[in-house]
């Protein structure tokens, strides 16, 4: 366990895997604590928090349990961030290593399809596209992959031109060994360490793309998530605005955790890198 | 026949809106079983050359002509078939490694690609193939970067050897070595030309060694022939500028000094 | 002959994995004023450890025991130190030294505004234990001495020049940087004498390259720009650590040349690290050789190679494959 010790080094590390580790707490607890519809009637309307106990932090406008919904948006929130950021990583993954391993004309078309989705909006492009195929959580991850692939794409291709002209990839291709295989099992393993270390950033994006979605509306209508709660929150803005507050802090340390987390894991593998 | 014919080989370079020809018209040939070297200062065009005739890199001009077929014909799956025939030792033996490689996995390559064993016969062959270099079976399992430089480069021996070539490539595979380890390689690739008539194509900028070793030599200045013949004779009277300064430059020890 | 410095029971150590790795074990050797020693040995023989040490380059996880004693004449009339420009309360205390035998020990995070020849300054400053050097000042000759300063008093030229040498500043700068700093120079003198320095070490057009950036030249005369620059400040001592190992044979024999004739001009003293003990016989009037951390043999050029007292040194000599080495292939001649 020396790697997880080096990684808890820094208190911005701590800090972050506290976070993560309550975030994670509460995905999976979410159906064990809260079992049944967190959207199911729960009490009376509008309860205020810490008045009834079994209703911690009260009820919604339709008088469904704030902390289960909050449980179980938590849900959502790692499903559909990690889900669209593992997606946005491989495509851009593959994408960059083709485009930088063949170079010539597949570079030029990849590279331009690359700057075409980036000279759009992601946010747009995520809402045009769930706008069109119809809200579901499967949708709403393809969705946020296809605004954030570019970057990994981008970071990967870079990493490949360097790593093209080293010796073992000639070694490889002396050898015979076929173009996909050396571009697949030889390039991309090693190029992927800055790709990885953008995940965080795009992980915590995503959270923040799907819920600014369900904000709008554009959510999965069968699912309570963060950004739904809010939106729900703010018809009664003024009369009850922890309904709105209560998961925007949840929203505000979940990206916080994750940044620090990720933060951490940079200057853990750099040390190592650099002790090497 | 030869088995390896390069004529008329040239390559040129843009670089920053300058065309530089690293190899211009450049011709030699290898018989089976022959050393030749190929020696001249850095920038003369030996590795690039070494690059050309295995085709990790493409000639402007010239041909290449490799066990009686037109090597440069050859393309895709053909081309990577013949590779078997032609193998490499290069100059540093951690970068021609991937980095996360072990070195069962670095042999198990070409054995699969050329489809020379089956998956259960490989780690046999892989055994087989590090005791002929001189290495412990025991050492497959072992990550690249774990072993020494000296067993590094037997490894690389042993993958260039793997596909049991007739001609290997030597881009300085000595130069990076210790003393000590290059006297144990260099009679490792002796043994080896011995046994199994591979040929070599020595690049190296150590007369020294290139004398020691080389039937012929081919010395380079500036990506052309300067002069080229029995390797002894010509480091022993070079008629050429360049091959007088490399002799004169080269270290001497004269060890009958006593104190 | 008198000594320069004098390495005492040097031992350095490297954590690598969790387990001490020892560098270097109680190295004893005197380095003459004025002598051109080579140090000899193969990977993992210290001998780069050890030019690190004398220059107090060591990097911060280093452990040192013993140390460095140096009998260097103070500084001359030229540039006292209390004139020199970015001077740091340290140096003060070193200049206080002068004249005092006590030891005077020394962090080499101390030396870090050095300019461009020393590496890795932020790590190491601050550094309370590890890659911590006694380098003490001992009673030169002149009654007076000092601890050195890399740069001011050593000279060091690493293998690789193009990682040596800054590539966003200009040829001249760098070499001007160091006259300027150490010498007490203004710009305009120090660019002076670097066109100078650059003369001496033999650059082609010395006036154009003042203002060339070091991808504009090639390897060999990157060496002889890094070179320049560490012989800018006039330094005692000259270390040369495989400086001529990524080089091919013509620029070696070259720069092996121009370092040979600036010791003899300047009256350096010489410290050439290799591999190549031919090479080495060549420059250097005495040879001591390494071999896992420690000092297997040391004498004079002509005894270490005519009379080797060691089986490890007479495996190095017999290892070597000269121009009169005999051919190894009259048997394997294509009569199969």
């Amino acid at each position: 366990m020396i790697p997880l010790r080096r990684f808890l080094h820094t208190p911005e590390a701590i800090a972050g895997a506290i976070l993560l580790t309550a975030l994670f707490a509460m995905a999976l607890s979410a159906s064990l604590l809260f079992p049944g519809d967190p959207q199911a009637i729960a009490g009376p309307a509008l309860l205020p928090p810490f008045q009834d106990w079994s209703l911690p932090l009260g009820t919604d406008r339709l008088g469904r349990d704030v902390l289960a919904e909050l449980f179980h948006g938590a849900r959502t929130s790692l499903a559909v961030g990690l889900a669209a950021a593992a997606a946005a990583l491989a495509v851009g993954a593959v994408v960059g290593t083709l485009a930088g391993f063949a170079g010539g004309l597949v570079d030029e078309m990849l590279m331009r399809t690359t700057d075409a989705f980036q000279t759009v909006p992601s946010f747009l492009l995520a809402l045009a596209f769930v706008s069109v195929v119809g809200p579901s959580l499967g949708v709403v991850v393809i969705a946020i992959a296809l605004g954030t692939w570019t970057g990994p794409a981008r970071v990967a291709r870079a990493e490949v031109l360097s790593i093209r002209e080293r010796d073992y990839v000639a070694s490889a291709r002396a050898v015979g060994m076929h173009p996909l295989e050396i571009a697949f099992r030889e390039v991309l393993p090693n190029a992927l360490p800055p790709v990885l270390a953008m995940s965080s950033v795009i992980v915590a994006a995503a959270i923040l793309t799907e819920a600014a979605l369900s904000f709008l509306g554009l959510g999965d209508p069968n699912r309570v998530t963060w950004g739904g709660m809010i939106s729900e929150g703010r018809a009664v803005l003024r009369t009850a605005p922890f309904l709105s507050i209560v998961p925007g802090i949840a929203l505000v340390l979940t990206v916080l955790g994750i940044y620090l987390a990720g933060e951490g894991i940079v200057e853990t593998t750099a040390v190592r890198r650099g002790l090497s | 026949m030869s088995l390896l014919a390069v004529s008329n080989l040239t390559k040129r370079y843009r670089r920053g809106g300058k065309t530089v020809t690293a190899v211009d018209d450049v011709s030699f040939h290898i018989e089976p079983g022959e050393t030749l070297a190929l020696a001249g200062p850095s920038g003369s065009g030996k590795s690039t050359i070494a690059r050309l005739a295995l085709r990790l890199i493409e000639p402007d001009a010239g041909g290449i002509e490799f066990e009686g077929d037109d090597f440069l014909a050859l393309s895709g799956s053909p081309l990577r078939a013949r590779r078997a025939r032609l193998q490499m030792v290069f100059q540093d033996p951690l970068a021609a490694f991937n980095p996360r490689a072990t070195v069962a996995r670095v042999l198990d390559d070409p054995l699969r690609i050329h489809g020379i064993a089956s998956r259960s016969e490989r780690p046999r062959r892989i055994a087989a193939l590090l005791e002929r270099v001189g290495l412990s079976a025991g050492l497959a399992p072992r990550a690249i970067h774990e072993i020494s430089g000296g067993q590094r480069q037997r490894v690389a021996i042993a993958r260039a050897i793997a596909t049991k070539p007739s001609l290997i490539v030597l881009d300085e595979a000595l130069s990076a070595l210790d003393v000590s380890v290059r006297g144990q390689i260099l009679d490792l690739l002796l043994d080896l030309q011995r046994q199994e008539r591979i040929a070599y194509l020595f690049i190296s900028h150590d007369l020294g060694v290139v004398r020691t070793i080389a039937h012929r030599v081919v010395l380079l200045d500036g990506g052309r022939i300067a002069e080229s013949g029995d390797a002894r004779a010509i480091i022993d009277a070079p008629q050429s500028a360049v091959g007088k300064a490399l002799v004169a430059a080269t270290p001497r020890l004269n060890r009958s000094i006593g104190p | 002959m008198t000594a320069l410095a004098s390495i005492r029971e040097l031992t350095v150590t490297y954590r690598r994995d969790g387990r001490e790795v020892a560098a270097l074990e109680k190295i004893r050797l005197d380095i003459m004023a004025g002598e051109r020693l080579a140090i000899i040995g193969e990977s993992g023989s210290g001998k780069s450890t050890l030019a690190l040490a004398i220059a107090g380059l060591l990097p911060g996880s280093a452990t040192v025991g013993g140390g460095v004693d140096w009998f260097l004449p103070s500084f001359d009339a030229k540039a006292p130190p209390s004139v020199l420009p970015d001077i740091s309360p340290s140096r003060g205390e070193i200049g206080s030294s002068t004249g005092v035998s006590s030891p005077a020990a020394m962090v080499i995070g101390e030396i870090r505004d050095d300019g461009a020849i020393s590496p890795l300054e932020g790590e190491m400053s601050g550094r309370t234990e590890g890659g911590l050097i006694e380098r003490r000042a001992q009673k030169s000759a002149s009654g007076r001495s000092r601890t050195p300063l890399l740069g001011r008093d050593i000279g060091f030229v690493f293998q690789d020049p193009s990682a040596s040498l800054d590539p966003v500043m200009t040829i001249g700068k760098q070499i001007a940087e160091v006259a300027r700093t150490h010498l007490g120079l203004t710009w305009p003198q120090a660019y002076t004498k670097a066109k100078t320095l650059l003369e001496r070490v033999r650059l082609p057009d010395p006036d154009s390259a003042l203002r060339a950036f070091p991808h504009q030249l090639s390897g060999g005369q990157k060496q002889r720009v890094a070179i320049a620059a560490a012989i800018a400040a006039g330094p005692k001592l000259l270390i040369a650590d495989e400086a001529t190992s990524a080089l091919d044979t013509i620029v070696q024999a070259e720069i092996v040349a121009l370092i040979r004739r600036l010791v003899a001009e300047d009256g350096m003293t010489l410290l050439f690290i290799s591999h190549d003990i031919a090479l080495a016989a060549e420059l250097a009037d005495r040879i001591a050789v390494f071999r896992h951390g420690k000092l297997v043999e040391l004498g004079t050029t002509a005894r270490i190679i005519g009379a080797p007292s060691q089986a490890y040194t007479r495996v190095l000599l017999d290892a070597h494959i000269g121009l009169d080495a005999a051919p190894l292939l009259n048997r394997s001649r294509l009569d199969a």
